[in-house]
């Protein structure tokens, strides 16, 4: 599934790549760039954490073109004026007149890196807005922001997930050189899947999937102990062969009835039940009235 | 309590007499209502038959659902398209806002009804039958107990009230736009909070909307009864979340945590001189301040939680296999009198079928597996330290 999401091939929305200070998201970034240019589709970068030079690096240089970096590293808050874009400037008309600035033929990606640095100057409710409003204005065919999750308060983190239409949770491996990539995607109908894989980037940004974790939930059915069976070396026999089976199989057992009889007894007979007793010649039927003694 | 004039059953409850049915009967004129069983207040379906049981009969005009969404928001919001797609269907007017997906966007996903209703019956009581043909053959020494009805699990109450849908088809465009639909999409609102008033300006902006609609289309019961009467369904889906302009979300102590209560508190007192019923779900498990939350069941009449078994430890428990999610009753409401009506049970999970949602009593499934119960009775034997544990096999 993490293959389907970086390349695009499942439509896209907003996508959160959730990285901690164990394991960096960025190479997983630098993938969604990879895979967007290789579509042919024009990617523009806020990058607030990175130089060009570094997210650029082992990155296909012949198609530079296609990348459109905005510089917003040597100067986020717009101090000395030397970036192109600052954090305040994230905000839905900017963005979209930043975007519509270079003409494009295809649906473009905005990668943000990263979404932490943005929150920490904005207010988180408006940077929710603004991330949908984004998504729904439709300048943009994708919206991927990186989140470093250890930096904000849970509540944050769990907003701006929830708008996400994907989000890929990186964590290390336990003694692999790669990571583990959980990933969740909700889908259009409001179904929703779950997946946790083992991902491996390569020096040219290249994503590969190495092996497919257990489902996350499903417990590994541990190893059966080979059980002694009890009746292995017993003294007497056990154990019915076929043809004593088959004389087992004809003895008709006491209660046990044949169809009809069965369904017979299980009619349903409802109020038609009636006593009838017919008396006997050794019968001491009494005409008189046995309560007659007392004294009523 | 409710709305006066229509709950009749109020002050008067205690000596029910015939003049009082009549009135009730009387009042019965709006299609997709009914007097309660309970305390004669006029009653509309959610949409889910179910659901229905489990609250007491249906919502009460007048009164507030709260839905608490589940995780991701998937069983929540089908929740809403029902009670949505009962007011279509019955021909009551709806008022949605949403925050994430247009309103429009959500009115396009409501379920089709089921038109043949004879035969979704019919197969109701082929469940309910004793048992068919093939089954017979499979008792052999318990055959008695062929012919006992199964356990039913379906809540469901003896009368038919409300309609079942099929989720997997969309509803016809043609049944939805005979209804009147008014929209309210929070995005389109400015974020800007304004100083003056109590409550951040979606909030104020959606209760504007809301009002404006009860006066001019006739739902308040104070103005003179001058056209046939409707009712109105309100459906505000995700109140609360940050695309409210609400940072309850976000952090501990939000700046301001009396901006969603204060609008409930309003909304519920637009809605108890009206004819409208409002469903409302509110992402709770984002919620960081609980005592807002609590505060916000309080403020609601009926309040429910859905907790879904996606991406839980639940979902591999083989207690909940048969389920999607667990129901839970936060709240009934008290109309007209000291007690409510409790549900029998408290434990309820409800499913996804195919086509349909549904919510059942939560049984344990038999545990039809060999390997389980025997293990456990190892387990016993070692436990009372009897002499047999130490060799695993018989010995004669």
């Amino acid at each position: 599934m993490l293959l389907n999401i970086v390349h695009g091939t499942e439509s896209g929305g907003f996508i959160v790549v959730e990285d901690t200070v164990k394991y960096s998201g960025r190479e997983i970034l630098k993938c969604f760039i990879n895979a967007a240019i290789k579509r042919g589709e024009d990617v523009h970068v806020l990058g607030f954490e990175t130089s060009e030079a570094e997210l650029r690096a082992g990155l296909d240089s012949s198609s530079g073109q296609k990348i459109h970096f905005h510089k917003g590293h040597p100067d986020p808050l717009g101090w000395t004026c030397k970036s192109s874009v600052t954090v305040q400037q994230f905000n839905t008309p900017d963005i979209t007149r930043l975007v519509q600035n270079t003409p494009h033929t295809k649906a473009a990606v905005l990668i943000v890196d990263s979404l932490s640095f943005i929150l920490r100057h904005h207010q988180p409710v408006v940077i929710c807005r603004s991330l949908q409003e984004l998504k729904k204005v439709g300048v943009v065919k994708t919206i991927v922001g990186l989140l470093h999750s250890d930096l904000h308060l849970q509540g944050v983190v769990k907003s701006v997930c929830h708008l996400a239409n994907a989000v890929i949770s990186v964590a290390p491996a336990n003694n692999e050189h790669c990571g583990v990539a959980k990933t969740t995607r909700r889908t259009k109908s409001g179904k929703l899947m779950q997946e946790e894989e083992y991902f491996d980037v390569s020096e040219d940004a290249a994503l590969s999937v190495k092996t497919r974790t257990h489902q996350p939930g499903h417990v590994q059915t541990e190893p059966d102990k080979p059980k002694a069976d009890p009746t292995s070396n017993l003294t007497f026999n056990l154990r019915l062969s076929k043809k004593e089976k088959e004389a087992k199989e004809k003895v008709a057992l006491p209660f046990v009835f044949s169809q009809e009889k069965k369904s017979a007894l299980l009619r349903p007979t409802p109020g038609t039940g009636r006593i009838t007793y017919e008396p006997d010649a050794y019968d001491d039927f009494d005409e008189e009235d046995p309560d007659d003694d007392l004294d009523v | 309590m409710a709305v006066p004039g229509i709950g009749m059953a109020g002050p008067a409850g205690v000596n029910t007499t015939s003049f009082q049915k009549k009135s009730r009967s009387k009042l019965v004129s709006i299609p997709g209502t009914r007097p309660s069983v309970q305390n004669g207040q006029l009653i509309v379906s959610t949409g889910v038959t179910s659901l229905d049981y489990v609250i007491g009969g249906g919502l009460a005009v007048g009164t507030l659902l709260l839905v608490e969404e589940d995780r991701y928001d998937s069983y929540s919001r089908m929740l809403l398209k029902y009670f949505l797609a009962e007011g279509v269907v019955c021909g009551h007017e709806v008022f949605l806002a949403s925050d994430r997906d247009h309103p429009d966007e959500i009115m396009q996903e409501l379920p089709s009804p089921i038109v043949d209703e004879v035969g979704s019956v019919k197969t109701k009581e082929g469940q309910a039958q004793p048992c068919d043909q093939e089954n017979q053959d499979t008792m052999t020494i318990a055959w008695r107990y062929q012919n006992q009805p199964k356990v039913q699990n379906a809540l469901a109450s003896s009368v038919r009230f409300g309609h079942y849908y099929d989720v997997s088809k969309t509803m016809e465009p043609e049944v939805r736009q005979a209804v009147k639909c008014h929209s309210f999409y929070a995005l389109q609102e400015s974020p800007t909070t304004t100083e003056l008033s109590l409550l951040s300006s979606p909030y104020h902006a959606l209760l504007q909307s809301i009002q404006s609609v009860i006066r001019k289309e006739g739902f308040d019961v104070s103005t003179p009864q001058s056209k046939v009467r409707n009712v109105l369904r309100l459906g505000l889906h995700s109140l609360g979340s940050p695309l409210w302009g609400d940072d309850l979300c976000c952090t501990d102590n939000p700046t301001h945590c009396h901006a969603l209560t204060t609008f409930l508190y309003a909304l519920r007192g637009l809605l108890r001189t009206s004819l409208s019923v409002a469903v409302v779900t509110v992402p709770s498990h984002l919620m960081q301040n609980k005592s807002v939350m609590g505060q916000i069941i309080r403020l609601s009449d009926t309040a429910i939680a859905l907790e879904s078994f996606r991406g839980s430890e639940k979902e591999t428990n083989p207690l909940y296999k048969d389920y999607h999610g667990l129901l839970h009753v936060r709240q009934v409401p008290r109309l007209n009198c000291l007690v409510c009506e409790v549900p029998d049970t408290k434990d309820l999970a409800f499913k996804l079928k195919r086509k349909q949602f549904t919510i059942e009593r939560l049984h344990l499934p038999p545990d039809l597996s060999e390997t389980v119960s025997r293990v456990s009775k190892i387990e016993l034997a070692g436990g009372c330290g009897t002499t047999a544990t130490g060799n695993k096999h018989l010995d004669f």
